[in-house]
């Protein structure tokens, strides 16, 4: 119901200030850290050995066993503030998917795609978080025999691009948001982005190969 | 002979409870440069009187004659018919309200907007009529006059995502206005108090960065880096107050 008032108050805590802070430092936090992932688990393409050293060298140094937890928290916390922005209300749902689908706007969707990705994200990556973790320690050929069961490959196959969609339009959007990409620089950042997100997916796509075909 | 245009033209009248929201179909002729609201206007004398549209200045600089054209807001006046396919669809501006057809209510909005934004200089000088005016650095007055090029046309409004969904949120418009007094040296209010206005989920932090607003506002203003600069200057803000906080404890 809209009222009509020329009275305004106002929270004037600066809360959301910090709330949009959180979300924006959590997300810059998730990219690195999958940048980092990406590099860990296509390691595999070094040679099995290769990925094995590097899974040792971190639970020796127990940074498996905090950082994995750590950010499995992060991953919550960001999903947490990400979700006062996400139309969970059926009414906003209708309405921005209609809104969507007259504007034509590029920008517009990719919102949408981070939004629904999200909740894929928030499902899958929570399942695969838990199921490595508590399945310790990482090894080529302990990974190799998940994706080589059928079921893993699967939903690495769906998990991958969702992730790498999510993060690349994160990664742009913190940039527009923040002003740090210019009205100048859009067009080119975009590009950049799609060019990002696709090399990220096929090194992932590589990857997986790679543990299909790896002799256990 | 021009190309057939065919109209597809929302029609409801609220005051009329008989009546449903549905669209009618118009042919039209092309003709030379012609805009939409040479097209509306024709269609309104030769064939329905009982159209409603607005429009004032049919030069792009009142802004009363925004509607969405084939799902993108814009001006009718400004929009050429050749820039556009055979079929036209002609919707009013979501977000206000509808007083007919294509022609909407900006004006209480956007007084209810720039009420709350305080859209105007705030200063505690007494104006002296017989004064010379202050001067002003070139380079801030054309800051200034850089995005005070705002017609209120409300397009930027109706193509954001965030103001569709929640009523509450301010909108690139206000943003923008925002911005304006910022970089005005003769407004007296501190970040603190631009804070106050517009460091909230309903202000700068409800932007998601969508940029629809940029991407359809006719007059080309810089939105997009203007929220970007305030989502920084605001956030910042935030962050000192932390610190003075401990500090003044
Ligand atoms: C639990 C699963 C996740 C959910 C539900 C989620 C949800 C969201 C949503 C809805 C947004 C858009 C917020 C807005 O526009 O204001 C967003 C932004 C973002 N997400 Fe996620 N996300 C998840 C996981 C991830 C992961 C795993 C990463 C990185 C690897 C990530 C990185 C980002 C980034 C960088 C942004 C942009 C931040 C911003 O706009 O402030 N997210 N997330
Ligand atoms: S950037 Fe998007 S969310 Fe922000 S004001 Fe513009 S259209 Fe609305
Ligand atoms: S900022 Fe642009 S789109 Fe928005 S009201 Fe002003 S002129 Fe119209
Ligand atoms: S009639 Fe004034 S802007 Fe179109």
């Amino acid at each position: 119901m809209a009222i009509d008032t020329t009275i305004f108050v106002r929270d004037r805590s600066g809360i959301a200030a910090y709330l949009d802070w959180l979300q924006a430092l959590t997300g810059v936090g998730l990219i690195l850290f999958m940048w980092s992932h990406m590099v860990l688990v296509a390691s595999v393409n070094l040679g099995a050995g290769a990925m094995n050293t590097l899974a040792r060298f971190f639970e020796e140094t127990y940074m498996a066993q905090v950082g994995g937890p750590l950010i499995g928290i992060t991953f919550l916390l960001h999903f947490v503030l990400a979700a006062r922005k996400v139309p969970f209300r059926s009414d906003q749902q209708a309405t921005i998917w209609k809104h969507g689908k007259f504007l034509h706007h590029t920008d517009t969707w990719l919102w949408l795609v981070q939004v629904s990705t999200a909740m894929i994200i928030l499902i899958m990556g929570s399942i695969h978080m838990w199921t490595v973790l508590t399945d310790l320690p990482i090894t080529a050929a302990k990974s190799a025999a998940r994706v080589q069961g059928g079921f893993w490959l699967v939903f690495y196959l769906i998990l991958l691009p969702m992730v790498e969609l999510h993060v690349g339009i994160g990664f742009y959007r913190i940039g527009v948001k923040w002003g740090f990409i210019k009205r100048k620089q859009r067009k080119g950042m975009k590009k950049f982005e799609n060019i990002l997100t696709g090399i990220f997916v096929l090194i992932g796509l590589i990857t997986i190969i790679r543990f299909l075909t790896l002799t256990i | 002979m021009g190309r057939k245009l065919k109209f597809e033209i929302f029609r409801y009248n609220p005051n009329d409870p008989k009546l449903v929201p549905h669209t009618d179909l118009f042919d039209l002729e092309e003709t030379d440069s012609m805009t939409l609201f040479i097209a509306l206007t024709r269609i309104r004398e030769e064939q329905d009187p009982s159209l409603q549209f607005d429009f004032c200045c049919r030069a792009g600089i009142c802004g009363s004659c925004a509607m969405v054209i084939n799902g993108r807001p814009g001006l009718a006046c400004k929009t050429l018919t050749k820039e556009l396919p055979n079929n036209i669809t002609l919707m009013p501006l979501p977000v206000f309200k509808l007083i007919g057809d294509l022609s909407v209510d900006t004006g209480t909005w956007f007084r209810a907007m720039n009420e709350n934004v305080g859209s105007w200089i705030h200063t505690d000088k007494s104006f002296d009529p017989n004064a010379q005016e202050e001067r002003m650095e070139n380079a801030v007055a054309e800051e200034i006059y850089e995005l005070e090029r705002c017609v209120e046309c409300g397009c930027c409004v109706a193509a954001c995502g965030t103001a569709n969904m929640r009523e509450d949120f301010v909108g690139a418009v206000a943003l923008n206005r925002i911005a304006r007094f910022m970089l005005d040296p003769r407004d007296e209010r501190t970040e603190k108090e631009y804070f106050e206005i517009i460091g909230t989920d309903e202000g700068i932090f409800g932007c998601m960065g969508l940029l629809a607003c940029e991407d359809v506002c006719p007059k080309n203003l810089p939105l997009q880096d203007q929220l970007g600069i305030l989502r920084r200057k605001m956030g910042w803000t935030a962050v000192k107050q932390l610190f003075n906080f401990r500090k003044t404890r």
